[in-house]
């Protein structure tokens, strides 16, 4: 243990395998000295293992309907979240849920910030008449209301949570465009561009290789602050029938099916509610954590 | 023949309906081996002429020769090969988030070549740098060790020819002798030919054999090191820019 710590804090590495292990490892040492990050890293992490555990850990099956136990206020033994309107388990239905929820998430943030990428860096970088398209359609795409664009490329592709996702994604990406586009103004006339561009590289390796690293710090932190938008979007296309269907345990949708009964039962809609509210801050907890340690400029001296 | 003619060259920058004449007909030579100096006080079209070079700016009349060619538009990848850049700051000249190693190269990777490893170890020492630097970010990095690392880059496809933008006027002077000594010592070893910048004459006098004066664009005055040493200057701005720096060029 001690032989690897040694190894991996070499300050000069022999091999580029060493060096780049090296500094994963000071990247988490630096994320763990930050208190909220860890906090983050932890909340996110028991979304993945309750998500991938579900089956096994879940106390009840999230779709048998028990209506003799309908609406059980938390605390009644056997379902400590208590049960919604057809009597169904709360707690092993938020479980199952994580596994959508997480889906919808890993869709979205490898699909829209990827392309948004892709956009504003292209189009900041070659600028002139390619720019001005790319961004033409980067402002039409930012002038519709998100949630009427979704709904309505969800209305020709029909409901579905693949669907819910790809209209997600659709309108999510302008914004990520548009960060990385100012930010490839900036770093296109540098020096390094015009060294890398002196030494014959082409327009795609200096976009991948040199301008994309440069911009993904604000889009990943763009990225972590948008996931709550994200599920919240998810939630409201499954509230108005289009997104992710019933029964299916969908956090946003035990949301809109416990309005019903928000004063008198208010657990049905609270729980799937804190729920998001937890997830969504351990995202941005972690994406705050991960911008310190992406920049390798913070790092310690 | 001479290895770099610049032939009647103009370069006239055009934005939103004005016109910049950064340089106007300006015709020299470099021989090859030959170190040569452009100097002169800041706007006097002096940079314009490297980045020309490079195909960074406009050449609007005139042509560059390189080894009797015409460079073709755009420069290609056998020009990378040929002619290669220093930049003047060397804090803005390296990739912040790439480390020495990725830095070094990337030319390589470009161009194919193999044992990238190797090569790039022997470049961190041709320019007197440790090899446990390899791995470190520039801002873990002086401004010399910096301008060291974009010295290795420059040679890393082993050119003919160096492009010096003002190597040193971003370093403070003992650092400075340094680097103009690990140049020197470059140009002798390789045989490279340097086409250097500056405003500064001392430099200038301590590196180049023959030096062009500048000023607004046109070329003033031509002439070798010997004349400079001996201030035999016929224009009155090449004597007044000699007045100025010669208290250090003396010492």
């Amino acid at each position: 243990m001690t032989t690897l710590r040694a190894w991996l804090q070499d300050p000069s590495p022999t091999s580029r395998r060493q060096a780049r292990l090296g500094q994963l490892w000071l990247a988490w040492l630096r994320i763990r000295r930050n208190r909220l990050a860890m906090a983050g890293l932890v909340i996110v992490g028991i979304l993945l293992l309750v998500a991938a555990l579900a089956p096994w850990i879940a106390p009840h099956d999230p779709f048998v309907q028990d209506l003799g136990n309908r609406l059980k206020p938390p605390g009644t033994p056997g379902q400590w979240l208590g049960t919604d309107d057809f009597g169904r388990d709360i707690l092993s239905r938020i479980m199952y849920g994580a596994r959508i929820t997480l889906y919808i998430i890993a869709l979205v943030a490898v699909t829209a910030p990827v392309l948004g990428l892709l956009v504003g860096t292209i189009s900041g970088y070659f600028g002139g008449w390619v720019d001005a398209v790319l961004m033409r359609l980067t402002d039409i795409f930012l002038a519709f209301p998100r949630l009427i664009l979704a709904l309505a490329l969800v209305a020709v592709l029909g409901p579905g949570i693949e669907n819910a996702v790809l209209a997600i994604a659709l309108t999510a990406w302008p914004p990520y465009a548009r960060v990385a586009r100012a930010e490839t103004l900036t770093i296109r006339s540098s020096d390094y561009i015009a060294a890398v561009r002196l030494q014959g590289a082409g327009a795609p390796r200096i976009i991948l290789g040199h301008v994309v690293p440069m911009c993904l710090p604000s889009v990943i932190i763009r990225v972590t602050l948008d996931m709550a938008g994200v599920i919240l979007i998810a939630a409201g296309l499954g509230f108005l029938g289009l997104g992710v269907q019933p029964p299916q345990p969908e956090w946003g949708l035990m949301i809109s099916s416990g309005r019903k009964f928000l004063f008198e039962q208010w657990w049905v809609a609270t729980m799937p509610g804190l729920a998001i509210f937890i997830v969504s801050l351990g995202f941005n907890l972690l994406g705050d954590g991960l911008r310190d340690v992406l920049d390798p400029k913070s790092a310690p001296k | 023949m001479s290895l770099i003619e610049i032939d009647h060259v103009s370069v006239t920058f055009r934005a939103k309906g004005r016109e910049v004449r950064a340089v106007e007909d300006v015709s020299f030579s470099v021989d090859e081996g030959e170190s040569f100096g452009l100097v002169g006080e800041s706007g006097s079209g002096k940079s314009t002429i490297l980045r020309a070079i490079c195909g960074m700016a406009p050449v609007t009349a005139g042509t560059i020769r390189i080894g009797g060619k015409a460079l073709p538009s755009p420069r290609g990848s056998g020009f990378a090969t040929q002619v290669q850049m220093v930049f003047q700051d060397p804090y803005a000249s390296l990739h912040p988030r790439h480390t020495i190693d990725r830095t070094l190269s990337e030319p390589l990777a470009i161009h194919g070549l193999r044992d990238s490893d190797a090569r790039v170890v022997q470049a961190l020492q041709d320019v007197g740098l440790p090899p446990g630097f390899r791995f470190r970010y520039p801002h873990q990095l002086s401004g010399g060790q910096r301008q060291r690392v974009a010295i290795a880059r420059a040679l890393m496809l082993q050119p003919r020819i160096l492009l010096l933008d003002e190597p040193t006027s971003a370093l403070d002077a003992s650092v400075q002798a340094e680097v103009l000594n690990l140049l020197s010592r470059l140009r002798e070893e390789r045989g490279l030919t340097f086409l250097m910048v500056s405003h500064d004459l001392a430099v200038i006098d301590h590196m180049c054999d023959r030096i062009l004066v500048m000023q607004h664009g046109r070329a003033v005055e031509q002439m070798r090191r010997e004349d400079l040493a001996q201030a035999r200057m016929t224009t009155p701005y090449a004597r007044s820019l000699f007045d100025a720096s010669a208290d250090r060029m003396l010492g």
